[in-house]
This record gives C-alpha cells, structure tokens and sequence, in this order.
C-alpha cells in the first residue's frame, strides 16, 4: 500500500491557479507601466528618450480615433499575407519537387544552405532598388522569408512520410497522383502547419522591416518617421500597436492549428 | 486450377545497412490454391514477411517469378489487400474516409463510397466510431477499421503480416475469429504470415512452414479441423495438439538455427 504522507503531499501539493497566474500576469502588467510613468513624471528616465505610458497610451488612441493608423496597418497586414502566400506556394512546389527528385536535391543542397545561413533580411536594400519602395519590395523580401521555412519543412515532411502508410495506400492502388494527395501532401501539410507561426511571424518581420527602410505607408513607415523627428513616443506607439497585432493573428493561428491538426494524438 | 500466388523459383535478397545484400532465400517455389486460407510460419528473420511482399508487388524477385492467377506480377497486385502488421491508417483521416479511401481511389465519389463504408464498418462492429480519428480507437478498433479498409475493395487475395501481434491475447483471439467470420463468407484467398504456430493453425486451412535464413519449404501441412472454428475452443480439441507437435517438432529445429546462427 502507499505511503499516505506520500499520498497526501502528492495531491495537496500547491499549484497556482489560473485565476490567480492572471492575476499576478495583470499585476505585472500594471506595475512595470506605473513604474515606468513615474519614473519619467520625476525625471529618473528622461522623457525624451524613453516616453511615458500615459503620453504612448494617448498617442494610440489618437491615431485609432482619427483613423490615421488603419491604411498604415492594413498596408503591412496586406504586405505580410501576399508575402506569406506567395512564401508558402513556392515552398511547397519546391519542397515537393525536391524530396521527390533526389538528384536536383544533391546537386542544389549546397547553395539551398549558403542561402538559409545568409541573414536575409540584408537582401532588404537590394529588393528596394529592385522592386521600389512600393509594396512588392517588403513582399519579395518577407517571401524569401517564408519560402526557406515551408521549402524546408515541406522537405522535410515528404521525405518523412511513414513507409506504412505509403505502402497501404499503394495497396489500394492508389496512383503517383493519388499517393502525393492522400499521403504525401497531407503528412507535410502537418510540418508546413506546425510552422505557421514562424512564417507568419517571419512575413510581418520582413514587411515592418521594409516599410523602415524605405516606403509611404505601412506601421514600420510610421515608425520611421517618429524616429526622424526624435518622436519617442510614436515609435513606442508603433512598436507596440505590432505587438497587439501581431499577437492577435498569432492567437488565430493557434485556433486553426488547433482545428487543422485536430487528427494528432493529444492535440 | 491455376494457384492464386504462385512463387517460382524466386531469390530474395534484402539491402544491408552496410551497402551489401543479404540473400533470404533462394530458389523458392510454393503454390497458394484459390480460396486456401494459407499460414506462413518460421524463425524469425526467415523472409516470411519479404515473401508477402513480393505477393503484394510491393518488392520485386531479383530471380524467379511471382504470378498471381497465372499472370507475372510486375507492379503492385492489383487483386489483393494488404493488412500489416503497424497502424497504417491515416493519421489525418477519419475512420470512415479512411474505409472509403479504396473506392475513391478507384473512381468513385465520395457520397456514392459513404454508405459501403458504413456497412462495413458496422460489419467489423465500428458503428458509430465514423467520425472518430485513429488515435481516438484502441488497437483492437483500429484494426478492425483496417480489416474495414481492405475488405471494402472486394479483393480476390488478402496479404496479412502478423496483423493482430501488436494486440493483447484476448482481442487478438476475438479478432481472430472475427477475420474467420468475414473470411468464412467470402472465401477469399489469404496469405496469413505469423511467427505463433497456436494461430496459424487455429485459422488456416494449410500452414507452411519456412526454414531458417536462406529460407526453403520445410514442410506443408494441411489442417483439417472443423469449420466454423472458434479460436478459443479449438486449441482443446486434442487434433489441435497433435498437429501442433507434429508442426512444432519441425519448426523448433529452425527456431534453433535461426537463434544459433
């Protein structure tokens, strides 16, 4: 029989709640931003450099409210989700045709990796002369992004594909066609799935970055042109509308996973 | 008759991790008669699963021939079912697309595949369970959903790879008599492959049995017990121990070769 001390600290062993990790999430919250806002009210951070809560808060609701904001959000949103199609297409054909073709697979390895260690965010400047300071500059970049992602876990994901499974759905007679609609795309949609938060990540990163380097419009526009007139508090406010948004379509995204992978053992 | 499966003469050779090849068996021919339920029984490592495999065209005979109702194989057989030994469900399906995956690969819709696929899942007792994904059943469902999976196609042929070792024994002997139900009204032709001669014995008509590496035909034994069989029961009539000793005095040399060599 067990141990009943055992037993009892093994059941009443105190784990914090959900209500009370919110509370203590929110209570961090507001005491770094009261901490912040006085810091700056008594001179102990200077404004200049470091803005208040109070003035980043004021300068959000400004741009919500006069309507300023929206073409600029909805400008880079736009940019990232071109970037991510067009990203996630490419990846796909190619890492399909990859793992399906040893030889271009061997002969292309060497420059698929010179170009996944290359920091690719550098390729910004060449795609703005490239492409202008349009839109099409920040989407090229965000897709070579998204594309070294997807290519690779599509890659990956075909060539992984369980033997049994192929075998069975051989068995059923199942045609080269069929074998690569029922097996081989499905199991490396569950790679390419399990990535989406890094290529959708990846897409914002690449389109804010873009926008900062050279563009009329966009949330990394705006950023840029609070930088150029030392506006801290509009880069702050910048900054953090991303955050929001992005962690938004980050919360999607998991509830599609969610759904989309829905067949997985504990998922 | 033309047999159902027949190997003529064939080699079987399996690639090495090493880059070399090791040779399985040589020389092997064995006839499987149409409508014979048909054990494969040896050491472990003798090529009785390579040897489903070449029945099923899912691995090619360096040397000799493999004909299946009299025609050379030369892709995958086109009349026989294979049910294997790990899940081979897909993961990402529901149990009824899974079931309905044959015919649709075949031709046929989706809405025109559905209720078949109904039918035969309430045939292997999965009513119910459609709509479930293969995580969600036990092992014992899943295989049922197998069994679902390649009857559904009507095969003349069905190729099983110790289908039922991965169960616990008391589904593996419901599963067992199961199979002979489906298998009683139907007729089919099966290449059962096992390592356990108690149910090789209690499910076939005819049990084979494989020497140690390079595999020959040790010896054919026919089985004539009763049908219908309860796999249960039948393992206490005292015709079951009789063969069952007569197999195993055959199979236990092997056994010991395979061990020592």
């Amino acid at each position: 029989m067990a141990d009943p001390v055992t037993v009892a600290t093994a059941t009443t062993r105190r784990e914090a709640g959900r209500p009370v990790i919110l509370a203590m999430q929110v209570g961090f919250f507001v005491l770094s931003m009261v901490g912040w806002e006085l810091m700056s009210s008594t001179g102990l951070l200077d404004v200049f450099f470091f803005s208040k809560p109070s003035l980043i808060a004021v300068r959000m609701w400004d741009w919500l409210s006069s309507g300023f904001i929206y073409e600029h959000l909805f400008t880079t949103l736009i940019e990232a989700l071109l970037a991510f199609i067009i990203g996630t297409v490419l990846g796909v054909i190619f890492g399909l045709t990859f793992a399906r073709v040893r030889l271009l697979a061997a002969v292309f390895n060497p420059y698929i990796r010179v170009f996944n260690a290359l920091p690719r965010v550098i390729l910004a400047p060449i795609f703005l002369l490239w492409f202008g300071l349009g839109i099409a500059s920040k989407v090229a970049l965000g897709v070579t992004l998204v594309f070294m992602v997807v290519f690779f876990n599509t890659y990956q994901g075909i060539r992984e594909v369980n033997p049994v499974l192929l075998n069975n759905v051989r068995m059923l007679q199942a045609s080269q066609r069929q074998l690569l609609r029922y097996v081989y795309l499905p199991s490396a949609m569950t790679w390419i799935f399990s990535s989406l938060h890094t290529s959708i990540g990846f897409a914002l990163v690449a389109a804010v970055v873009g926008e900062y380097l050279g563009s009329a419009r966009g949330v990394g526009f705006v950023v840029a042109q609070a930088e150029g007139v030392f506006d801290t508090t509009g880069v702050f406010a910048g900054l953090i509308l991303t955050s929001v948004v992005v962690l938004g379509i980050d919360l999607l995204i998991e509830r599609l996973e969610n759904y989309l992978l829905r067949w997985r053992p504990g998922g | 008759m033309t047999p159902a499966v027949s190997f003529d003469a064939v080699t079987i050779r399996l690639p090495t991790s090493d880059g070399g090849a090791l040779t399985v068996a040589t020389n092997l021919s064995l006839d499987i008669a149409e409508g014979h339920f048909v054990a494969i029984v040896g050491p472990s490592g003798c090529g009785k699963s390579t040897l489903l495999n070449l029945a099923a065209g899912l691995l090619f005979a360096p040397e000799g021939k493999v004909r299946i109702f009299g025609d050379e194989l030369g892709g995958i057989n086109q009349h026989a079912a294979y049910l294997f030994q790990q899940d081979a469900l897909l993961p990402w399906r529901t149990i009824i697309d899974n079931v309905l995956l044959g015919p649709l690969i075949r031709g046929r819709s989706h809405a025109e595949a559905e209720p078949e696929a109904r039918h035969w899942l309430q045939r292997v007792g999965l009513a119910g369970f459609e709509m479930q994904f293969p995580h969600q059943l036990s092992g014992g469902m899943r295989k049922r959903a197998a069994l679902a999976q390649s009857w559904i196609v009507d095969p003349r042929i069905l190729l099983m790879d110790e289908p039922f070792s991965a169960l616990d024994v008391q589904t593996r002997q419901i599963m067992e008599t199961e199979l002979l139900g489906l298998w009683a009204e139907t007729r089919k032709t099966v290449l059962f492959v096992t390592h356990d001669l108690e149910e090789a014995i209690a499910l076939a008509d005819e049990v084979v049995v494989l020497s140690a590496r390079p595999a020959r035909i040790k010896g054919v034994y026919p089985v004539d017990l009763p049908r219908p069989r309860d796999v249960a029961e039948i393992r206490m009539i005292p015709e079951f121990n009789t063969l069952y000793n007569k197999i195993w005095a055959d199979l236990r040399v092997e056994v010991g070769a395979a061990a020592h060599g």
